[in-house]
């Protein structure tokens, strides 16, 4: 993986190589657009901001420093976007989400939809309804930390070099927004 | 609620993989005696687990298409930094004649926005309000004259050369230029002037030595 990305960004640097960047965006596109969906919490937003990360990634390669994940600076860019559109509207992030939950799930169900009776479905649904509602309830600092962790699976480390913060604050971030979800959890 | 502190951060660290064999063991013998730890820490797995059970989204079909279709261009480096770095020799004289060219740009620049200069001859006329320089019938300039932002009427004689700058020459009939008239009226020929006098005045310099 890594040596193709590096490849790739070899073409793009050197012989503006359009083709190898669809096939970067073709690699990248899943992770950058479910960290958007989940970050923004509608999957209109989400492609919106997905697209922009690209768009942005290759008009700056050039600054992307080379000895460094890729991945990393991509979801970087990625974070800051969707946290900048989430400050623009801030109001919305704890009201809004609960409507918006449903749409763009569409995409989910090809795991397990073939294997489950209709009402397992619905349960199905209806979790990942929830935690899509839950997450997108948290402040914007402890829900790409927790998207970061348990969703892309990442690193301390790595979500550390994403966000730009030291490790024990993005630590901090995970127990407070894992502390969060579990009271909501209860509940239910 | 975690009943101490002390637990509630050690079932964090046991969340983040960051617990010795002693301390999970430690942590877990806490559990048998604490239900309230015990099941503070079953929720928070539990939350875990659902957090990651979520399904993992595609995106749009679409959307690499798009994306493509809106490449903006990229934020090259010049071409001509890289050239640069490729001949530094040239580069090197490349900026060399830029700086030239821009200090006699603005002597230039300097001249032509200013009044009529006349240098050489003593007898002449200057008539500021048409911008004439005149040499009069019957008066002899001896040696060069070299006139700026001024047209020039000659109706006596020039014993050496008419140099207009930024100018016309006019040549009466009865007039009489020994020597070469030159008409500059564009910077780079000014710019040639320029130098071709620099260079003789060197020239000359050097041989006076």
């Amino acid at each position: 993986m890594d040596a193709v990305v590096k490849r790739l960004i070899k073409a793009i640097k050197k012989e503006d190589d359009q083709d190898a960047f669809a096939e970067l965006v073709d690699l990248y596109k899943d992770k950058v657009y479910q960290i958007a969906y989940r970050m923004t919490g509608n999957s209109y937003e989400a492609q919106d901001v997905a697209q922009e990360a690209f768009l942005r990634a290759y008009a700056n390669l050039e600054s992307y420093d080379e000895s460094r994940k890729f991945s990393t600076w991509l979801f970087r860019i990625t974070t800051n976007l969707c946290i900048d559109r989430l400050r623009k509207k801030k109001p919305d992030y704890s009201l809004d989400a609960e409507i918006k939950g449903t749409e763009g799930l569409s995409g989910y169900s090809q795991l397990s939809s073939e294997e489950l009776l209709p009402e397992e479905q619905v349960v199905a649904f209806e979790m990942q309804d929830w935690v899509q509602t839950e997450i997108a309830k948290l402040p914007p600092k402890y829900r790409s930390a927790i998207i970061l962790r348990y969703i892309e699976d990442l690193s301390i480390k790595e979500i550390g070099d994403i966000l730009d913060l030291p490790d024990n604050t993005v630590k901090t971030h995970i127990h407070r927004g894992r502390e969060a979800l579990r009271k909501r959890l209860r509940n239910i | 609620m975690a009943c101490q502190k002390k637990e509630e951060k050690q079932i964090d660290q046991y969340l983040d993989g960051e617990l010795s064999a002693a301390e999970r063991k430690e942590l877990f013998a806490h559990f048998e005696k604490c239900p309230a730890c015990a099941a503070h820490y079953r929720e928070l797995n539990k939350t875990v687990m659902f957090v990651q059970s979520t399904s993992h989204l595609e995106a749009p079909p679409r959307m690499t298409d798009q994306i493509m279709q809106n490449l903006p261009s990229r934020k090259k480096k010049p071409g001509w930094r890289k050239w640069g770095r490729r001949h530094p020799i040239m580069a090197a004289a490349a900026i060399f004649v830029l700086l030239m060219s821009s200090s006699m740009m603005s002597i230039w620049n300097d001249q032509s926005a200013g009044q009529i200069a006349v240098a050489g001859g003593e007898n002449v006329e200057v008539d500021h309000e048409h911008g004439k320089v005149i040499v009069p019938e019957g008066e002899v300039v001896r040696g060069d004259l070299m006139v700026r932002n001024g047209e020039v009427e000659v109706h006596g004689e020039i014993q050496g050369d008419l140099t207009v700058i930024n100018g016309e020459p006019y040549l009466a009939s009865a007039g009489h230029v020994a020597g070469d008239i030159e008409d500059v009226d564009q910077a780079l020929e000014w710019m040639w002037y320029y130098t071709k006098k620099f260079t003789t005045e060197a020239f000359t310099w050097n041989t006076e030595e």
